[in-house]
């Protein structure tokens, strides 16, 4: 059965883990899976926003040594392969360390669609969304739900083309019951005309499928990463383990094999 | 000065994810509504009197001052409040906020454990349920600590992510707020963090400043220097607080100086390799790589090795009302000697880096010049630290008698 064309997955990825060059792989792993677009973690050493699983990864890159510059280089031979659209995601301390323009610069210079970096919201954006406008880098919020009508107003004011709809309050890492209140805070943000992505606790084919018609497009981050750790653990090799998984989320019945047990 | 700043000069401001923007607006709102609220102070005023035991004293170290031969050596006893430091102060207002807000459940975090402690204390006394985050590092080195919160009935989580510090500890703490807020407060031990944290923790700890500057008055007292130590800095902003719009005396912050220079040794932002960053919701002065990453830090004192400053003392600094030194290790340890033997007073690790300082400070002036230490916390949680790098008779001796005593129960 071949990938199911109605679902977008954007898959998530640390750049430098497992090591640099094997994220490479994992890029590969996921394109080639059927991811259609990606998101690369830059790691920052305190991501107060992400559960076990990214945060222990993100250790293990800073500790091989991952600098911002490999993330940028990761990006472009990334883009020398594939027209995927791909999204630099990371925290205000990184992106403050470059300075926000040079950074917002860079990413556009390797080819970068959009930045996800949580702590800087609008009000305190350090000027990340008007010079995303003006370098031609999508800013994307993340919107969690149940978010107050004003504050919805303020983010649009921005004028972001894409939304990140938190499913769920909290951190990344633990799964997320899909239920109503989902479809309605996701129908919500559809209704603004802006392309939703939804993301935290995606990590099954029941919640892909559940999800498909309620989002543009499906963030696919922890469970990605818990992939990859199992991999290395196993001694597998990356790239088809990533594939597997990407293609069991978009195909019923697909590697049975990778489900593992809990 | 402002009950509420979102900003001091560049520093401060509220960098979180969306999802903790409500609570901290919500938060704020709590915040303003309860110290303009006569009811809300009176309770504030009574705990501080019957629970804390304020006010503390301030001693003229008589003994001290003559031994150095310089300027006359004040120390304000903040140490002999309730729980051992000056963190129950801040405690005691938030809990306050807390239940007032309908939250029962505290979440926080701790490096030295002082501010656990008294966040524990605080929530048997007052009723709540208290989660203490700490680093596994910390846990190992202020073990008496966890000790205590888990007797006052809170659960004490180890922190095994990053350096397993005081940092971690916040991490951990904002993660678990990000899905508690509802029920939760966020009681956080230091005047940083995002807005109105720094604020609210500052007007808490302003009675430290606040009593000194009466004492002094009531003493006939004309200190020149007021010195206190810098972790986050929650001490010392409460105790500078009524002199920052002045220009006198001077406000001496010392920081850790740990084994000396480079990164890993020391946690000197303002007098040493600070630079400005986005850290835990704040900007400030942190210790970071190029790439904004946390540098790791060292001192003899788990609650001064925290890498980034509150934004407001990084702004006074700045702009030069407050003077940055450091002590280091050593000096700090020489200090608790010194005030130990001289006054029979034992200074916390921490506060002891501030003893170092008033000490050089007293040494190069003449006798008609006072110096007033702020020791913010009391020293009995740093026994088996002390007792170690400043080599106790017999100590190893008595703790593997104490291990086995314990293994034969």
């Amino acid at each position: 059965m071949s990938p199911d064309k109605n679902i977008c997955l954007m898959t998530h990825m640390i750049a430098g883990y497992p090591n640099a060059g094997t994220d490479f792989e994992v890029a590969r792993g996921l394109i080639d899976g059927g991811a259609g677009f990606l998101e690369v973690q830059f790691p920052f050493s305190d991501p107060s926003a992400d559960g076990l699983p990214i945060q222990a990864a993100c250790m293990a890159a800073l500790n091989a040594g991952f600098r911002v510059k490999n993330g940028f280089e990761l990006i472009k031979r990334i883009k020398s392969i594939s027209d995927i659209p791909v999204f630099v995601m990371s925290y205000a301390s990184v992106v403050y360390a470059k300075g926000v323009r040079p950074f917002v610069r860079e990413a556009g210079r390797c080819g970068v669609e959009g930045l996800i970096i949580p702590d800087l919201m609008p009000g305190y954006d350090e000027g990340l969304f008007q010079i995303g406008a003006a370098e031609g880098v999508h800013i994307v919020p993340v919107v969690p739900p149940a978010l107050s009508e004003a504050r919805l107003s303020e983010i649009l004011a921005q004028n972001p083309a894409y939304l990140y709809a938190a499913l769920r309050v909290g951190i990344t890492g633990s799964r997320t019951e899909i239920d109503e209140t989902v479809f309605s805070s996701l129908a919500r943000l559809r209704g603004t005309g802006k392309q939703v992505f939804a993301g935290f606790g995606i990590e099954t084919r029941a919640q892909v499928i559940s999800l498909a018609v309620h989002a543009d497009v499906l963030i696919v981050g922890s469970e990605i990463v818990r992939a990859i750790a199992e991999a290395v653990k196993d001694g597998k090799q990356v790239y088809e383990s990533v594939k597997r998984k990407v293609r069991s989320l978009l195909e019923d019945g697909a590697t049975v094999e990778t489900e593992k047990t809990e | 000065m402002k009950v509420y700043n979102d900003f001091f000069g560049p520093y401060g401001g509220r960098y979180v994810a969306e999802v903790l923007h409500g609570p901290l607006a919500e938060l704020e709102e709590a915040y303003k509504a309860a110290i303009a609220d006569n009811s809300f102070r009176e309770e504030l005023d009574r705990i501080r009197r019957e629970y804390i035991g304020r006010p503390t004293p301030l001693l003229y170290a008589e003994n001290a001052t003559a031994r150095i031969g310089g300027g006359r050596i004040y120390i304000k006893l903040e140490g002999l409040a309730n729980t051992g430091a000056h963190k129950v102060n801040n405690v005691v207002g938030q809990a306050l906020l807390a239940r007032r807000m309908g939250k029962r459940r505290i979440i926080a975090e701790t490096g030295a454990g002082q501010h656990g402690l008294a966040a524990a204390a605080v929530c048997a006394r007052l009723g709540l349920e208290c989660v203490v985050y700490m680093g596994e590092v910390d846990i190992d080195r202020q073990r008496p600590n966890v000790f205590w919160m888990e007797l006052f009935g809170a659960t004490v989580v180890p922190v095994g992510s990053g350096s397993r510090t005081l940092k971690d500890a916040v991490n951990e703490a904002l993660r678990d707020w990000a899905s508690s807020f509802t029920s939760t407060h966020y009681l956080l031990g230091s005047a940083l963090g995002p807005s109105p944290y720094p604020d609210m923790v500052r007007e808490f700890q302003s009675v430290i400043g606040r009593e000194t500057r009466q004492q002094l008055e009531e003493a006939g007292v004309n200190a020149e220097a007021l010195v206190a130590c810098v972790g986050g800095g929650s001490n010392s902003i409460g105790f500078f607080s009524p002199f920052i719009e002045e220009t006198t005396p001077r406000l001496v912050g010392v920081e850790a100086g740990g084994r000396g220079r480079g990164a890993g040794n020391h946690a000197s932002r303002l007098s040493g390799e600070g630079r400005p960053g986005i850290v835990h919701g704040y900007k400030s002065l942190f210790l970071l790589d190029d790439d904004g990453q946390v540098l790791p830090t060292h001192s003899v004192s788990a609650g001064l090795d925290y890498p980034g400053v509150g934004p407001q003392l990084a702004a006074l600094g700045e702009a030069g009302r407050i003077e940055f030194l450091t002590a280091t290790d050593s000096e700090a340890l020489a200090a608790l000697k010194f005030f130990a033997a001289t006054e029979g007073i034992v200074f916390a690790l921490e506060s002891a880096h501030a003893g170092a300082a008033g000490m050089k400070i007293a040494r190069s002036w003449p006798k008609d010049r006072s110096v007033v230490i702020n020791m913010s916390g009391r020293g009995d949680k740093d026994l088996f630290i002390a007792a170690r790098e400043l080599g106790a008779a017999n100590w190893a001796e008595f703790l593997k008698a104490e291990a086995a005593r314990c293994e034969s129960r």
